[in-house]
């Protein structure tokens, strides 16, 4: 069964999420803190974690941080702010994803199950045939492994973020738009574009020498993102 | 007649102003300058004259006396013409008859009274100055002085003094247009500084050390933008509070609404209904807060990105379960739009969803332009709307009769608002008319959105 940490302070609203989360069949987990929660996650890691933003003590994008620090586990904040600042923030700390206290259960799960179909390599031996490494420039991406090397040397990345480099350097040499890249990393019909930009940020801080002038993912202002030897 | 500006007005005053004054100034020193000029000429010719005088008079005291040979030998230089009248003859130094008749009567009866005179006349469109001295019963000597120099002494003068005055009001025009120029300038930076802040930045403010007069405007002006701003920070941080406070409990409800759902079938039927409610107005609930929070935000300025329109209005069809056909894009216009996308993208939303529920379904959507604006028209095929209700249509809380019955209520009253807003947002507006052919049209027009 699949498992969901929920680090969610208030408790009515953890456990109804956590009524409705083994409603649909998750093995759901919750902790008023984050403390608490960091402490579970290391003991016994979820499959994904739903984390609260105003929590007592450490904060949701602090608890994020330190999640990040030894787990590529996919993060989805679920928060009832939605401020531009608050959003950013938590993607830049690592989140992949974000929803807008109240989310309906079916969406919340869509989004959990969107997070799964690209973490292939926590599927592993279900992929049918293997994929040929794809080399950009110095970057080499072995979708199979869920290994990104850049001149030889691993380049430690999250899920999602794979998942977009994989996407990117699929078609390298062309441009993806936003959208594009929400539908086919994220599974949006029609989202936040700021998820794509600040994943694309935290991209360039790993595989390009200097993240301020981009050689390899570069943006084309009005269209969208391309990565280019 | 269109107003003429401040500046044209105080520079205009200064102007006459200073031609008044610089004029005034020239005639009274043209006057004064004339008038004694004038009277130090006839001292001076008079004093001439009793001179010449005595000579002829000493001249003419021997028995026969040559009288032109006595006027010839005076010493009267080319500016002095003498003129003698004796026993009731007049003698010249030419037989030149206008001499004679430069003498005016008055003055000769004068003279011959007794009394020496002056008078000026003019004489061929020359001016002169007549001195009459009495010499004895009989003989009276006059002496005829042209003032030509004079008179191009005065020429010269008039013609200095006009120009200067013309300089002096171009000088004041000149001054005036600077003075307002330096005055206005105050104003200028408050019209910059509140332009500034109606397109958002709250960070302008007048600098209040620039001018002690000013001190007052400046303070005031920076006073109320402070307030201004902390206003709408109020009103910012209330609207994220109230959408704090009011989302978390409705996640708890939809959680919860979720697990009701999901055991319907373990449910017996009046427990099914009660819960079918409570879901379905959770939903309404969360579909008016998301809109009270989009309208209390949707006051600023929209953020324009590059944004393809059509895959927008396709996307909301789909999300309507409405055939993506019926978005037209007219010829020659551009798909991508530079245009505000979430705020766009709900102007289609709300605008099919009011077609669907009030509008008996949309007809078309088209996208056009009008010069640089980007046009959305949203075609229904529903009774149309009264010209009445056509400006309270978009006002907050204000739903139509529903032309489908399962619709009664379902709609939050915010839709066409936020359409009205996002709109606003963008510099343009959302009105309603007749479709042609029947139905309603709304039509948005979202300026600056095109090449």
């Amino acid at each position: 069964m699949t498992a969901v940490l929920v680090i969610e302070d208030d408790d009515r609203i953890r456990l109804a999420l956590l009524l409705a989360l083994e409603e649909e069949g998750y093995d759901a987990l919750g902790t008023a803190t984050a403390e608490e929660g960091l402490r579970v996650q290391r003991r016994d890691p979820a499959d994904y974690v739903l984390v609260d933003l105003m929590l007592p003590g450490l904060d949701g994008f602090e608890c994020i941080r330190q999640l990040r620090r030894h787990d590529d586990v996919p993060i989805v904040v679920v928060s009832a702010r939605d401020d531009t600042h608050d959003i950013v923030t938590a993607l830049e700390a690592g989140a992949d994803d974000y929803v807008v206290k109240p989310v309906a259960i079916k969406e919340l799960t869509a989004r959990l199950r969107a997070l799964r179909r690209r973490a292939r390599t926590s599927v592993a031996g279900h992929v049918p045939e293997p994929v040929p490494v794809l080399v950009v420039g110095e970057l080499e991406i072995s979708p199979d492994g869920g290994e990104v090397r850049r001149a030889g040397q691993p380049v430690p990345v999250t899920r999602t973020e794979f998942r977009l480099l994989c996407e990117l350097a699929e078609h390298a040499g062309r441009v993806l738009s936003r959208q594009q890249l929400l539908e086919r990393v994220w599974g949006y019909d029609s989202g936040d574009e700021r998820l794509v930009d600040v994943h694309v940020g935290r991209l360039r801080q790993k595989i390009e020498s200097d993240p301020a002038n981009p050689r390899h993912l570069v943006t084309l202002r009005g269209l969208g993102y391309k990565l280019q030897r | 007649m269109r107003r003429l500006g401040l500046r044209t007005r105080v520079t205009a005053v200064f102007a006459v102003g200073a031609l008044l004054l610089s004029a005034s100034m020239a005639l009274v020193s043209y006057e004064l300058t004339r008038r004694s000029l004038l009277d130090e000429r006839e001292r001076t010719a008079l004093r001439a004259a009793y001179f010449d005088a005595t000579v002829v008079r000493a001249g003419l005291d021997t028995d026969t006396p040559d009288v032109v040979e006595v006027l010839r030998s005076l010493d009267t230089g080319g500016i002095r013409r003498p003129v003698l009248h004796l026993d009731g003859e007049w003698y010249a130094r030419t037989a030149d008859p206008t001499t004679t008749a430069a003498v005016p009567v008055e003055l000769r009866r004068v003279v011959a009274a007794g009394e020496p005179a002056v008078q000026r006349v003019r004489v061929d469109g020359q001016s002169v100055l007549v001195v009459g001295v009495p010499l004895s019963a009989s003989a009276t000597y006059f002496e005829i002085n042209s003032l030509r120099e004079l008179e191009q002494t005065f020429q010269v003068l008039a013609l200095a003094l006009t120009t200067v005055a013309i300089m002096v009001a171009g000088s004041g025009a000149a001054l005036g247009w600077y003075a307002t120029r330096h005055g206005l300038r105050p104003l200028t930076a408050v019209a910059d500084a509140a332009e500034k802040i109606a397109a958002g930045d709250f960070t302008a403010r007048l600098d209040p050390a620039t001018d002690p007069d000013l001190t007052r405007l400046s303070s005031s002006f920076n006073q109320m933008v402070d307030q201004l701003a902390r206003r709408i920070e109020r009103d910012r941080r209330f609207a994220a509070d109230v959408s704090h406070e009011l989302r978390s409990p409705l996640q708890t409800l939809a959680a919860a609404a979720s697990v009701l759902a999901r055991r319907r079938q373990h449910q017996d039927e009046r427990t099914a209904i009660a819960a079918g409610l409570v879901a379905d107005e959770i939903d309404r609930f969360q579909r008016l807060v998301n809109d009270l929070i989009d309208l209390a935000r949707s006051d600023q300025p929209a953020h324009r990105d590059p944004v393809d329109v059509v895959t927008l209005a396709r996307d909301a069809c789909r999300a309507l379960d409405l055939p993506t056909t019926l978005v037209h894009l007219a010829p020659d216009v551009p798909a991508v739009w530079l245009v505000e996308r979430r705020r766009v993208a709900q102007v289609l939303a709300n605008l099919l969803d009011n077609a669907v529920t009030y509008g008996g379904g949309p007809a078309s959507v088209q996208l056009g332009r009008d010069g640089s604006a980007g046009i959305i028209e949203v075609d229904d095929d529903g009774p149309g709307v009264s010209v009445e209700d056509r400006e309270a249509i978009f006002d907050r809380f204000v739903r139509g009769r529903a032309a489908h019955t399962r619709g009664t209520g379902d709609g939050t009253g915010l839709g066409l608002a936020l359409v009205a807003q996002h709109a606003a947002a963008h510099a343009g507006q959302v009105t309603v008319g007749d479709r042609p052919g029947g139905g309603a049209r709304f039509r948005v027009t979202l300026p600056e959105s095109l090449p």
